[in-house]
């Protein structure tokens, strides 16, 4: 090596901070280094450069989808925007789309395509353990965004639904929870805000028939709830559900 | 590659756009970006909840100072690995227990016949270095990794591989300088 010592000892520290050996005083000297002057800040940069291929190593993982919603909560980024700019989630929903298209208002066509949707999706759904304490449902619009959220505590038998980007409702209706067990016709969970999160009992019925195999779906009702013990209005939005990631 | 060089391009293009203020690009940065942060945060803090967290802190922190980007200098993927490397690893030094994982051998500790995540996307860079990390004594390649994936301090790694700290540090800092002199020639 024909570097002066020196110059050798300055970059070890600057390639170590990189690297993540330092201790916390040691990193907090090399960050004010690199605050107040230009060699320091050129001389990480160069190390960042040469060492960070090694993260090619590293597999990518999917973050869950409540941590976006949480990082435009920190932003307060306002509700409208954040339903424009939801990352896209391509694939599940366009199914959706389609029975939307072909006429989803009537009432008995909109039981029938929930009970066909929680069909087709079925590949879609990860499987789940029958001993998993939570479960988590994201509650898509037919627009591709998510509502809700929903997660499931299966000891305390409840189910807390948190608004993301809800659609507005007009005077006098309300959006509708209902579980639709796979086969099986929706059973109410119950009314739901689009402003606040809800907390939601969660009967034997209900519970019995949580899993992987079922989907949570919202519809638009009167603001007492559907009269008919059925969705009357049409499904807005639905949500596989799966065993939440923890 | 000049799909990696597109995707290079489009990402700095999103970062610079970020910096103006745009909700839009910052979305899709996530979306192209996030599950690659995420991997490195999940690996290095090893606890799912707390590389929620980092995650969320690291896509602020790129929010707020974006606008720091410099594509003349650093890759869009450079800058925010760097920012991620850095927020976990001070998030690490702020646990108030090192919580080591069992003694072991060296030898044992590293998988030292490593690869890309996918070999199809590997860069020239990684290329580069992995040849350079190839030249190393197998004890400075293997300390200066575990270094790497684990954001460990000399003690730790010292204490998890049962040398003497003295004998860490030369390993890891006579593979740096090595590792310098092979990349720059």
């Amino acid at each position: 090596m024909n570097t002066p010592l020196d110059s050798d000892r300055s970059q070890l520290r600057y390639a170590e901070y990189v690297l993540g050996v330092l201790d916390a005083d040691a990193r907090a000297d090399v960050v004010s280094e690199v605050l107040t002057s230009d060699e320091a800040a050129t001389a990480v940069n160069l190390w960042h450069r040469r060492l960070q291929p090694m993260s090619e190593e590293i597999s990518p993982v999917e973050p869950p989808d409540h941590v976006w919603a949480r990082i435009q909560q920190a932003l307060r980024f306002d509700v409208r925007e954040r339903a424009r700019i939801a990352p896209a989630r391509p694939g599940l929903w366009e199914n959706l789309r389609f029975w939307h298209w072909i006429g989803l208002g009537a009432s008995t066509l909109a039981a029938a395509c929930l009970l066909l949707l929680v069909i087709t999706t079925g590949p879609h759904i990860a499987p789940s353990s029958p001993a998993v304490p939570f479960m988590a449902s994201s509650i898509a619009q037919t627009d591709g965004h998510v509502g809700w959220t929903a997660t499931m505590d299966i000891q305390q038998a409840r189910i807390i639904v948190v608004p993301v980007a809800p659609e507005s409702f007009t005077q006098g209706k309300a959006p509708q929870l209902w579980l639709v067990p796979s086969g099986q016709k929706p059973i109410s969970v119950g009314m739901i805000a689009t402003h606040a999160p809800t907390t939601l009992k969660l009967d034997r019925a209900l519970l019995a028939r949580l899993g992987p195999t079922a989907a949570l779906a919202v519809s638009v009702e009167p603001v007492g709830g559907s009269p008919t013990g059925q969705p009357t209005g049409p499904i807005i939005a639905t949500g596989a559900i799966g065993a939440a990631q923890g | 590659m000049s799909h990696l060089a597109d995707e290079r391009d489009e990402l700095s293009h999103l970062l610079t756009q970020v910096a103006t203020g745009s909700q839009g690009a910052f979305a899709e940065l996530y979306r192209r970006t996030a599950a690659k942060l995420f991997g490195v945060c999940l690996r290095m803090l090893a606890d799912h909840g707390e590389a929620e967290e980092a995650l969320q802190e690291i896509y602020t922190t790129v929010w707020r100072r974006a606008e720091s980007f410099d594509a003349g200098r650093a890759s869009a993927m450079t800058w925010l690995m760097a920012l991620a490397r850095n927020k976990v690893i001070d998030r690490l030094r702020q646990r108030h227990e090192y919580r080591p994982s069992h003694s072991v051998d060296l030898d044992d500790l590293i998988d030292d016949q490593p690869g890309p995540a996918s070999r199809a996307e590997a860069t020239d860079e990684y290329r580069r270095l992995r040849e350079c990390l190839d030249a190393l004594e197998p004890k400075q390649r293997q300390s200066v990794r575990e270094a790497f994936f684990s954001g460990s301090t000399y003690s730790e790694l010292a204490e998890r591989c049962q040398v003497p700290l003295g004998t860490m540090k030369s390993w890891i800092r006579r593979g740096l300088l090595q590792l310098r002199t092979c990349l720059d020639a």
